[in-house]
């Protein structure tokens, strides 16, 4: 009998340890997958051959970005390097945030926290398995994203060695669990020392400082002077920071590119200092978090969900009013989920870095306009912009918007008693995503056009791309989510990571991609003309294209889901 | 010494909003304790601190002489806690579940397979154990959660809501399971809604009103204090009557004035 005291000595001289916790996860894991398998094996493979085709498709699009930066040569040298330090900085911030947002949730926030912590599992193993979860979770679409994005790279480069390839796919494993041991610090940190209150004045001193800056950096960058030929030098200057010794992205960097360079031993040195790094930051981490853990613990449950609500706070008053245009029963649902998603922090946070560090790197683009050093450069940096935007308005739609069809289900009974029709529902879940991707798409890209000074045409041009992509991603993740729901399903992130969530990903970036495709159209046939001419009739011709497509997209994903509900009879 | 649980003069608040006011509670080893009271009386606030999950502001727990604090490992590793939203990992099956919180005790390999064969057989899982857990109805993965809660033969069993949704058949059942481990020697205190079962099993009963602790006592006891109610359902309505209790903060008076005190253990807390 177990009772006994040597059961509990034993217990205590080898508590369970963190193998055992993974184990248990890798038999879950290999369980669903079988599952999967045996369910329906035509929608496992489609699942699997959807992402293989998400995947190629950035690569080849990826490939052709440098490719069309080639055809110039100076601008091979400048921007490769540059497209590189910004993506592994841009990951380094990203992934701190991401791994900070996804520990705090997982470390403190879910039922299989309140039961093995009931148990003899020391907190540490504890820390670990939530460690290494979080790192896999929060990495996995950095992975699907950053992997086409360095091949291309590997390809664009084409001296590059074979054993590149492995290089970098070391550094990048390697690199992964330096902002992750960040961000799991960042998140005890707030769980530890900061109540409600404290982290709220904190939150909106962050957003006003940000702001501050933000509008100060145009304000300077605005005021320069406009013919000045001097841009590249500040532009690189500007992006110094990014390539500083001291920043791990920067030891990646070098590392690549002495791969790409053929160096093996001072890639290799790289690889070592990082992977030294990334050892020693995670035992520094985990200890550090496991120190008193069940006291961050305790703190972390006793102040979830405090006394104050938030339902005077002006954001979320204002919810009622935005959607003022739609019919009472609809008005209610969209204020309801726009409400949900001003006070839940997981959804808005990851929106806010994304477009925040949009902001950063526009900030630091030079205005164009007066210059003209190099001849279809000017064309290239609107394409990426609306590429990155467009990107991250596709995560955000697949990952938050494309769910919340599902989740309704679980208050079927609700929505039943409401005299609304599947259609109606749907146009005010589209509401609510239009009104918050549009509000995020719509402000970036007219910073982007001041930040370019952008002649008028072509700004107007820009914005109305850009709504119209809102319009499609919008339609297509309510739309496919009305489509191919999982009422049963609880968790919003299995439901995006499920199979309709897929396919909505790839009808997003497809979609993406061939709005991205116009846009290099339009780019290649002003390539000559550049921003001071005004808009010819060709361009007119592809942009229609471009919007019809769009809007014809989205507005079909929402009848043909509408029409599914209406048989499913919800 | 040879307390099972022993709660010293435990005070918990979130924020403004006490949960638990100046608990003392002490539950001999070998004894079935019911932990009644309203909705959002404290039970689970109470029996989070009890398995070291929530930390009191002031006060003391320890489960079989080992205090419950940041390190309460010796003390967890004494207990069971069957949460009020039981957890079970939606792609294990049942039986994949059991074989892990067993390695998590460190259960020898043999007596695990002898445990969980015999708890298939009483709690009738044997249709559903080998499929994943997602797939249960609630009693499935109450029986589950439960089964999970006993491979290690635990000094103190503590469980929320045991009864919610099980059967009448499983319910005799775990009533049964019970009564056998207190004749073992073992604690098991629960906390429930469902006034027939602790009236039919329990040593003791509590119960909390507003976080305090209004009346403990055996059944016999009980009765005679409330001279004019028979029934539990009567001396639970009586005592915890929503127009005694102004308002949710500590200064709430809760005893009625005319209940006499009685000898030995069982009493009326005043504050
Ligand atoms: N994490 C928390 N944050 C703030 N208040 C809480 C928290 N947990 C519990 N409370 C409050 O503490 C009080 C006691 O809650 P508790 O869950 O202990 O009640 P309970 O007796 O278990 O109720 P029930 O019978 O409904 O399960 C309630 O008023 C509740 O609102
Ligand atoms: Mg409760």
């Amino acid at each position: 009998m177990s009772s006994n005291p040597d059961a509990t000595v034993a217990i205590l001289h080898s508590p369970i340890g963190v193998y055992s916790l993974v184990r248990v996860k890798v038999v879950a894991l290999r369980n669903r997958v079988s599952q999967a398998i045996a369910d329906s094996p035509i929608k496992f493979l489609a699942t699997t051959a959807l992402l293989g085709v998400v995947w190629v498709g950035l690569y080849l699009l990826f490939v052709a970005v440098f490719a069309f930066l080639k055809q110039s040569r100076m601008e091979a040298a400048i921007a490769i390097p540059m497209v590189f330090s910004f993506f592994f900085v841009a990951m380094l911030v990203m992934l701190t945030v991401s791994n900070a947002i996804i520990a705090y949730t997982s470390l403190f926030a879910v039922e299989e926290a309140v039961y093995l912590l009931s148990t003899p599992v020391p907190p540490r193993a504890y820390v670990w398995l939530k460690y290494i979860e979080t790192l896999i979770f929060s990495s996995w679409s950095l992975i699907l994203l950053g992997l086409p994005l360095m091949f291309a790279m590997a390809r664009a480069n084409s001296d590059a060695a074979g054993y590149y390839y492995l290089f970098f796919i070391s550094f990048f494993v390697c690199f992964v669990p330096i902002p992750g041991a960040a961000g799991l610090v960042l998140a005890w940190l707030i769980a530890r020392f900061l109540d409600r209150n404290v982290r709220r004045r904190l939150i909106i001193t962050a957003a006003v400082l940000l702001a501050g800056g933000l509008v100060w950096t145009i304000q300077t960058v605005t005021t320069e002077d406009a013919a000045s030929d001097q841009w590249l030098t500040t532009f690189l200057l500007r992006i110094n920071f990014v390539q500083s010794v001291m920043l791990p992205s920067s030891w990646v960097v070098n590392g690549v590119e002495a791969a790409i360079e053929s160096q093996t031993t001072l890639a290799l040195s790289y690889l070592a200092v990082t992977i030294a790094n990334a050892m020693f930051l995670s035992v520094v981490a985990v200890r550090v978090v496991s120190w008193k853990f069940m006291s961050a613990f305790d703190r972390a449950l006793s102040s979830r969900g405090g006394e104050r609500s938030s339902a005077a706070s002006p954001a979320v008053g204002l919810a009622g009013k935005v959607f003022f245009y739609l019919p009472m029963g609809q008005r209610l649902i969209a204020a309801k989920d726009l409400r949900t998603f001003v006070r839940d922090p997981v959804q808005w946070t990851q929106l806010v870095v994304l477009f925040g560090l949009m902001a950063l790197y526009l900030v630091n683009v030079p205005k164009l306009s007066g210059a003209k050093p190099l001849e279809g450069w000017g064309m290239v940096i609107p394409f990426l912009n609306y590429g990155a935007l467009s990107f991250i308005l596709a995560t955000f739609t697949s990952r938050f918007v494309f769910p919340l069809v599902s989740l309704e289900g679980q208050q079927r009974w609700l929505v039943g008693m409401l005299p609304l029709t599947p259609w109606q529902i749907l146009i005010s879940k589209f509401a609510f995503a239009m009104t918050v991707s549009t509000f995020v798409a719509f402000s970036t890209t007219v910073l982007a056009v001041i930040m370019l000074k952008m002649p008028f045409e072509w700004a107007v041009l820009q914005v109305v791309v850009t709504v119209a992509t809102c319009f499609g991603l919008c339609g297509f993740a309510v739309g496919i989510g009305a489509r191919l729901p999982m009422f049963e399903q609880r968790n919003a992130a299995r439901i995006a990571n499920g199979f309709g969530g897929t396919v909505n990903l790839v009808v997003s970036v497809m979609l993406v991609l061939t709005m991205l495709s116009g846009m290099g159209a339009v780019g290649y046939h002003n390539r000559t003309r550049g921003f001071d001419e005004s808009l010819d009739l060709s361009t007119l011709m592809i942009v229609g294209v471009m919007i019809v497509v769009a809007l014809s997209g989205g507005v079909a994903a929402l009848i043909i889901g509408s029409r599914y509900l209406r048989r499913a009879e919800i | 010494m040879n307390q099972a649980i022993d709660i010293q003069s435990v005070h918990k608040h979130f924020g403004r909003k006490v949960a638990v006011h100046d608990l003392t509670l002490t539950i001999p080893r070998g004894e079935l304790f019911a932990f009644l009271g309203p909705n959002g009386a404290g039970k689970t606030t109470t029996i989070k601190m009890i398995c070291g999950l929530l930390h009191p502001q002031r006060g003391t727990i320890d489960v079989c002489g080992h205090r419950m604090g940041i390190n309460g490992l010796a003390g967890k590793a004494k207990l069971a806690y069957v949460p009020d939203q039981p957890f079970l990992y939606d792609k294990l099956t049942g039986r994949e579940f059991l074989l892990f919180v067993g390695e998590m005790y460190r259960v020898p390999a043999a007596e695990q397979k002898r445990i969980i064969g015999e708890l298939t057989e009483r709690l009738v899982m044997g249709d559903f154990l080998d499929k994943l857990t997602e797939s249960y109805s609630h009693g499935m993965k109450q029986k589950v959660v439960l089964s999970a809660a006993l491979m290690h033969d635990p000094e103190v069993l503590i469980i929320d809501e045991p009864m919610v949704g099980l059967d009448p058949r499983t319910v005799r059942v775990v009533k049964d399971l019970f009564r056998e481990r207190i004749k073992l020697g073992r604690t098991v205190f629960m906390s429930t809604h469902t006034l027939g079962v602790a009236e039919a099993v329990a040593d003791r009963i509590g119960i909390l009103n507003h976080g305090r602790l209004v009346c403990l006592g055996t059944m016999d006891q009980l009765r005679a204090q409330a001279a004019a109610q028979h029934s539990l359902e009567d001396i639970f309505l009586d005592l915890t009557h929503p127009e005694l209790q102004p308002g949710d903060g500590p200064g709430a008076e809760t005893i009625p004035e005319e209940t006499p005190r009685d000898k030995g253990d069982s009493h009326v807390v005043e504050s």
